[in-house]
């Protein structure tokens, strides 16, 4: 049949005469030269084959996992640089294999990931680029995958949320927010869709209901009072950083995702970089001390993914603030380990290969 | 030209390469700089030899552990050889032998000369503290040690790394970092059940390790067992393991088995590792159970290092199992010396 969906892992850097040709060689030791080591080439996230961010594209190559990176930085106050977030993500993945041992699982084959490259973004422009954002994660949902979106900077979920409730318009979502800030601004100067008010424009749509939102990881001192008015006064999940210290990383992180996946039909995830401790996580925009350890990063993923999510976003992720990549690595990890986690959970109730 | 002076600094080196690097006499914990002869050695009277192994051209990734053993000696010039948790003087113990001379992109003679400097320090009855450089160093200074038991001894072996190292070959190499562990096991005088691994984690072990890793009855202690356990437990098995039944002991210290956190300054660094207090907790249990025929500190780069966070955190490991293993032997400080 020639129209049968055809989805090839042949990872660029091995084609060429030195190409390797054997069905699982991208989750084995290197046969013939250093792979992606030291030879990245054109890097894509995991080294996952490209794809256009085209619903029919990646339906024909049955995709379940697109990843999509965002270079926007415009919509956050404090400084610059998340713009290369997706860039260094890529590069950190290239020093990985898509095998996981804690999870006996192929990322490559279980997800066929593809990666669809970066969202177009307008200098300036808020509001168009939040419209691309909105249309290229839709084009993803439509054509039957998940969504591993990374940021830029934390705008990004407001737009990717209306994406979510646009593809569930006559169901419900859930919405879940990991950071350190509160992120819950009615508006900043005026402002309403900067990267503080991810949450509160998700409350604001029609489908997304405060029971199925909360929020995980908030601290310090850059949560002004109407951030904390939002969730207190609407009766919103709140978890705060203290409170993951008191109670545990896995059981705070299993409450949260009860709350989103309670009676909804698909929820988008957001996990800010901040939320991460400034000693693990050098390269974000806002650093703060007081955060979530490496281990319990990796705890809150692999929870997570027991439970999944329709779009899973990484926002603020620096590089240029990053020391010897810790922070690019400890997310590709996160991704990493959420997807290992899913597979296995997945495998485990027969819901896929 | 002047007949009477030497000319050669204006040219390429033409005899030791070496020198270029050597920056003067800067000794681990200002110890005297001894040669790696027998006869030197023994004279000595030190307990352990410190050399340094510029060496990275076994690594798959990023380079720049070859200047980890000079970072290691700076940062130990931070300390004193008096270590007040323990009540122990450290004085004495150790000399510096240097770095093993390295040629360039020759891997079979540096792993040479690696081996038969490990092995004069080994014949001369100290404990060598290898500093590398990648982790291949392991290769060579294991099968020294392995040679040195000899057929009827048995060596235990213990790594502390983010990754298996149990690739057969890569890229077709047989000797480069990835395989440390693989070559090490096929040792004809290390059993299965005196090896340990402790600190796995991440995908940077692919499957062909951990399948090598299970077919070789390898107990590996992941990153998850350790947080799950905690660390002494895990530590008490892996050096049980160690000390089995056996007459020679490696112990083999990845930096990367530490969070990246905690140590930047690695060649991979990764995520979801040791915290500093624990391996604290670690070097003490493990200079508890006894001192290990050689200690190696292993792809330490401190190009990638933060206000030395890194060469500070292994130099206190190396010193701090030193110190404990000085107490547990009852070499404790005389409490009436006082200050004159």
């Amino acid at each position: 049949m020639t129209n049968e969906p055809k989805w090839e892992f042949v990872p660029h850097q091995h084609k060429g005469p030195a190409q390797q040709k054997g069905k699982d060689d991208h989750i084995l030791s290197p046969k013939l030269h250093n792979g992606a080591f030291k030879s990245a080439g054109l890097a894509t996230f995991m080294g996952a084959p490209y794809c256009p961010p085209d619903r029919d594209a990646i339906r024909s190559i049955d995709a379940r996992i697109c990843f999509l990176g965002v270079p926007w930085d415009q919509g956050q106050m404090v400084r610059a640089g998340t713009s290369q977030g997706p860039a260094g993500l890529r590069e950190a993945s290239t020093q990985y294999f898509p095998y996981m041992f804690e999870y006996g699982v192929d990322l490559m084959e279980f997800f066929r990931p593809v990666d669809c490259g970066d969202i177009p973004i307008v200098p300036g422009n808020n509001e168009k680029s939040h419209e691309y954002i909105y249309q290229y994660v839709t084009e993803c949902l439509e054509g039957g995958a998940k969504v591993i979106l990374c940021g830029g900077d934390h705008s990004v979920p407001i737009p990717g949320s209306r994406a979510l409730s646009d593809f569930h318009a006559s169901g419900k979502i859930g919405y879940l927010h990991v950071d350190c800030h509160l992120d819950s601004a009615p508006d900043w100067e005026g402002n309403p869709n900067t990267n503080c008010s991810g949450p509160a424009r998700a409350f604001d749509l029609p489908n997304c209901d405060g029971s199925n939102m909360a929020h995980m990881g908030s601290r310090n001192g850059l949560n002004p009072k109407d951030w904390v008015d939002f969730w207190i006064d609407n009766n919103v999940r709140l978890v705060p950083m203290q409170e993951v210290v008191d109670r545990g990383i896995d059981v705070c992180t299993k409450e949260i995702f009860d709350i989103a996946w309670d009676k909804t039909d698909g929820i988008y995830w957001s996990w800010d970089t901040d939320s991460l401790d400034a000693s693990c996580m050098p390269g974000t925009t806002a650093p703060e001390t007081f955060g979530i350890k490496p281990r319990e990063a990796l705890e809150l993923a692999r929870v997570a993914g027991t439970y999944g999510a329709d779009i899973f976003e990484i926002s603020e992720l620096c590089p240029q603030y990053d020391v010897s990549d810790m922070s690019t690595k400890l997310v590709c990890c996160m991704i990493y380990h959420y997807l290992g986690s899913r597979a296995q959970t997945l495998r485990k109730s027969g819901l896929q290969s | 030209m002047n007949p009477a002076k030497n000319y050669d600094h204006l040219f390429s080196p033409l005899g030791d390469p070496e020198d270029f690097k050597t920056l003067g006499v800067i000794t681990f914990l200002r110890s005297p700089q001894v040669s790696m002869e027998t006869g030197a050695l023994k004279d000595s009277g030190a307990r352990y030899a410190f050399m340094g192994i510029p060496y990275d051209e076994g690594n798959v990734g990023k380079p720049g552990s070859e200047d980890g053993a000079q970072a290691f000696r700076m940062a130990s010039y931070e300390y004193f050889p008096y270590w007040f948790e323990y009540q122990v003087d450290l004085e004495g113990h150790c000399i510096d032998c240097g770095n093993v001379r390295i040629p360039k992109v020759s891997p079979e003679l540096a792993h040479e000369r690696i081996y038969r400097a490990v092995r004069e320090v080994l014949r001369s009855g100290l404990i060598p503290i290898i500093c590398g450089g990648d982790h291949s160093i392991s290769i060579p200074a294991s099968r020294a040690l392995s040679d040195h038991i000899g057929e009827d001894g048995r060596m235990g072996y213990l790594h502390l790394g983010a990754h298996l190292d149990m690739a057969d070959s890569w890229a077709g190499e047989k000797m480069t970092s990835p395989c440390s562990m693989a070559r090490i096991t096929e040792l004809p005088n290390v059993h299965p059940e005196n090896v340990a691994h402790v600190g796995a984690r991440n995908s940077m072990n692919p499957k062909d390790h951990v399948e090598l890793a299970e077919s070789r009855g390898i107990r590996f202690f992941s990153m998850r067992e350790v947080i799950d356990r905690g660390i002494a437990p895990v530590v008490d098995e892996a050096a049980d393991r160690l000390w089995s039944d056996t007459t020679g002991q490696y112990l083999s210290i990845n930096m990367n088995v530490m969070d990246a956190s905690a140590a930047p300054g690695v060649t991979a660094p990764e995520p979801g590792g040791l915290e500093s207090r624990e391996v604290m907790q670690l070097a003490t249990l493990l200079g508890q159970k006894g001192a290990p025929s050689i200690i190696e500190i292993s792809e330490l780069s401190p190009v990638y290092d933060v206000s030395d966070t890194t060469s500070k955190l292994a130099a206190c490991i190396v010193l701090r199992l030193m110190a404990a293993n000085c107490k547990e032997r009852g070499e404790t400080v005389d409490q009436s010396i006082k200050r004159g």
